[in-house]
């Protein structure tokens, strides 16, 4: 009998694999996978936005663009801070500004650490501490940009700038197609903080609180230090007060760790669930072509005479399972493929991606709901195929089966990822159709023991039931050309043993 | 020890009864027809003793062994509907079906060759079903049938949808394998290939055996019919049932379509006629055909359900 399935499963692998079609799908999800980032960073606009800073006193100016410097030089503080917490480079100078992470940088780290050198004099004091293994720090870029007040426009009166920065803001409009359009521009007028002109502001778009927040901090600033001042108070004692800043100590989780950590443990599993699932959507047309054409091109009267239903029904699922890990085992030498051309960032994420498979048992669980899940699947769709005469026949059973197979998987992925609606997908892993599905997907986040073994063994019996159920339609309809089946025929099709 | 046996063998499927306590013996070495309109349940069968379906009722023996794949080594079977792996190439074919019927993959390939080879396909071993023509699929069919060198050979309709290049190697393999010591049954309702090649034959009508023997003891089934030219007529000698005159000519000859009794044999009437002194100008012995057994023993096929096989036979 093992002979005999082999022989089918091999022929079956072997046809599948053959086909020019299963390797141009099989390829597609890596191509799209690869393809995806290198095309968004392709599309991506410029992050870093044009200001112009239009100030007759020029006092005001000075201060927002060091306000967009400070924040921006914060940025990059922080992120240092992080990446030095990540890879361990504190140990390099355990005093520096960088590898403290219990609180938030105030103007005065900033002052402090641009004194210091900046990025390239703090990247050269973590540099002994580095390794191989450790990626280049990518420094953020940048939110803002001054760019240089054209005298034209400087000069100009208040009431002419409107008809002045329209070309600059919205240069399409006016014929200039390649030039970058300014984002924002403000105007300070003379003697601000003395005298009640307005200050003015024109965007290209909705302003952002990114650029609105520093520059009213700026501005408020300037007129409660010109407001002290006016009461007599001296002008440094007026700058301190309106500097005034809290110290706030900030407990979060390490770089990798928390919530972060739980969504990329959750990463492979999820991965899997996927793959399960995408696998079964692509292999389940060809498992279905396979016996549609014995079936149209009358071979499997041929082949019964040689071999049992039984023979030929094992035959098959031991081959579509074959295809399945294949296809399986040429995703993740794309995946292994990828993770050696990018390295670094890519290898510390694949560290705490793979965490959870670091246990034998987790590997177990995984192989046991990933090939349950293919079973209980690829049996579903030999049974269409053992009753449908042509493609056409077997396509109108097959989109409604997929689509209630696949239909609550987004709904999984989301609250496993949200960590929302768990009772709805502690609900979904105990049935047995969306079992392996669920339970693949959950099992970075943590899955109790008694909820594993006692959706499996639901799952198994579950699998048996349908074998023997669905076993009894496929040897009936094999040789019942002409013929399909409606509901209650199916249903006396799975209570009756076949003559 | 008889090749194939059936012993009070009925298939029922739900009311419809296809196969009515069917019993047959066929020897080693035989060709065996099977002979029936459509629907007589002949597919049924052979399928039964292929095991592909159970009987209801009775035995079967196939080389002494109750059906099952155990068996699948010494047959060879050819289904009426027949087809092949598109994407596989020829002698992949042949091989995996050699392989199934549990030889080695060396042998089958072996066999494979030598048989695409005996078939004029040696060139075309290694090209895709779906590439060759369909005499040249039809012949690798054949040579998947063949592969195992089987002891008793299936052949469920085999020269339907055969070109006649086809169907005369077919007639050929099959007198080779019975010469080579196989036994075969095939089933067919075209009379010519039943004439041509069976040592014995049964009829089957409606699921029911109306006959079992040699092709002459089909013939004797129904009585001789002599066409006669003579002055005198011949109802004066022993066994003629029947003799109809026809029209007479000037000088007195006339025809007669005569009918003889069961069992009578022409050459007895030829002798009596001529120890009558009674002068023939002509005496014609009509051979009766197993188309004309057929229709006497199974009758017409009924309205709407004529069979265009037998029709064309007919015609």
């Amino acid at each position: 009998m093992t002979h005999n399935i082999l022989l089918v499963a091999m022929r079956e692998f072997r046809q599948i694999t053959g086909m020019r079609s299963f390797w141009l799908t099989l390829l597609i999800l890596p191509l799209a996978l690869a393809v995806g980032p290198i095309a968004s960073r392709l599309t991506q606009s410029e992050k870093t936005q044009r200001v112009m800073l239009i100030d007759a006193d020029g006092r005001a100016a000075a201060a927002i663009r060091a306000r967009l410097d400070t924040d921006y030089q914060r940025r990059v503080l922080t992120a240092l801070s992080r990446y030095a917490q990540r890879y361990g480079l504190d140990r390099a100078d355990p005093g520096a500004l960088w590898a403290q992470h219990d609180r938030l940088f105030g103007d005065a780290d900033v002052a402090t650490f641009a004194k210091a050198g900046g990025l390239p004099a703090a990247l050269a004091a973590m540099r002994p501490a580095t390794t191989s293994e450790t990626p280049k720090f990518d420094a953020p870029e940048a939110d803002f940009v001054v760019l240089p007040t054209p005298p034209a426009i400087a000069r100009a009166a208040p009431g002419a700038l409107d008809a002045q920065l329209k070309p600059l803001l919205r240069p399409g409009e006016f014929g200039d197609k390649t030039a970058k359009p300014l984002d924002y521009a403000v105007y300070v007028p003379r003697g601000f903080g003395v005298q009640t002109a307005d200050v003015r502001l024109w965007s290209s778009e909705q302003p952002g609180a990114n650029f609105v927040q520093p520059l009213q901090t700026v501005l408020t600033q300037d007129l409660r230090t010109a407001y002290l001042e006016s009461t007599g108070l001296a002008r440094d004692q007026a700058r301190t007060a309106t500097s005034l800043v809290p110290a706030i100590a900030v407990s979060t989780p390490a770089p990798g760790g928390g919530r972060e950590r739980m969504l990329v443990r959750s990463v492979v599993p999820l991965l899997s669930a996927y793959i399960l699932l995408m696998s079964l959507l692509l292999s389940g047309n060809w498992i279905l072509q396979g016996l549609v054409e014995e079936r149209s091109n009358k071979l499997i009267e041929t082949v019964l005479a040689c071999i049992s239903p039984d023979e030929l029904l094992y035959g098959k699922l031991a081959g579509t399972v074959a295809v399945g890990l294949t296809m399986v085992l040429v995703w993740g030498l794309c995946a292994t493929g990828a993770a050696v051309a990018t390295q670094g960032a890519v290898g510390a994420f694949l560290h705490v991606a793979l965490a959870p498979l670091a246990s034998p048992w987790i590997i177990l669980v995984m192989l046991y709901f990933f090939l349950a899940g293919y079973l209980m699947v690829s049996m579903i769709l030999l049974a269409i195929g053992a009753m449908s005469d042509s493609m056409r026949d077997a396509q109108s059973y097959l989109t409604p089966v997929l689509l209630v197979i696949a239909m609550p998987f987004t709904v999984v992925a989301q609250g496993v990822l949200s960590n929302s609606g768990a009772t709805a997908i502690k609900v979904l892993t105990w049935i047995p159709i969306y079992t392996p599905f669920t339970m693949l997907a959950r099992l970075g986040s943590g899955v109790s023991t008694m909820e594993i073994v006692g959706s499996g063994v639901l799952l198994a019996v579950f699998i048996g039931i349908e074998f023997v159920l669905l076993a009894r339609v496929f040897r009936a309809s094999l040789l019942n050309a002409g013929q399909k089946p409606n509901l209650a025929a199916l249903a006396r099709l799975m209570q009756r043993t076949p003559a | 020890m008889d090749a194939l046996v059936l012993n009070g063998v009925t298939k029922r499927f739900g009311e419809r009864t296809a196969v009515d306590a069917l019993s047959f013996a066929v020897k080693p070495g035989e060709i065996f027809g099977f002979l029936g309109g459509n629907g007589a349940g002949k597919t049924t069968s052979l399928r039964m003793v292929l095991d592909i379906v159970r009987p209801t009722a009775g035995r079967i023996s196939v080389l002494g062994c109750p059906p099952g794949r155990e068996n699948a080594a010494d047959l060879g079977f050819m289904p009426e509907e027949r087809g092949l792996y598109r994407g596989m190439s020829a002698i992949d074919t042949v091989t995996y079906f050699g392989r199934l019927k549990g030889m080695s993959a060396v042998a089958a390939r072996a066999k494979g060759h030598a048989l695409l080879d005996r078939f004029g396909l040696a060139a075309s071993a290694k090209m895709q079903i779906d590439k060759l023509s369909k005499g040249m699929a039809q012949k690798v069919q054949l040579a998947a049938t063949l592969v195992n060198g089987p002891k008793l050979l299936l052949l469920d309709e085999p020269f339907s949808g055969l070109d006649p290049v086809n169907q005369g190697l077919l007639e050929h393999e099959i007198l080779e394998a019975a010469r080579g010591g196989a036994t075969v049954v095939f089933s067919t309702h075209v009379m010519q290939h039943a004439e041509r090649l069976c040592d014995r034959l049964l009829l089957l009508s409606q699921g029911r055996k109306v006959f079992e023997g040699t092709q002459a003891e089909a013939r004797g089934r129904l009585p001789a019919r002599l066409t006669i030219v003579a002055r005198d007529t011949p109802m004066r000698c022993p066994g003629v049932e029947r003799a109809e005159p026809g029209a007479v000519d000037a000088q007195g000859w006339s025809d007669y379509d005569v009918t003889l009794a069961e069992g009578i044999d022409p050459a007895d009437v030829l002798q009596c006629l001529t120890e009558q002194g009674v002068t023939l100008r002509r005496f014609d012995q009509y051979r009766v055909s197993l188309h004309d057994v057929f229709l006497h023993l199974v009758g017409p096929p009924p309205a709407g359900l004529a069979d265009p096989a037998m029709a064309e036979h007919a015609a």
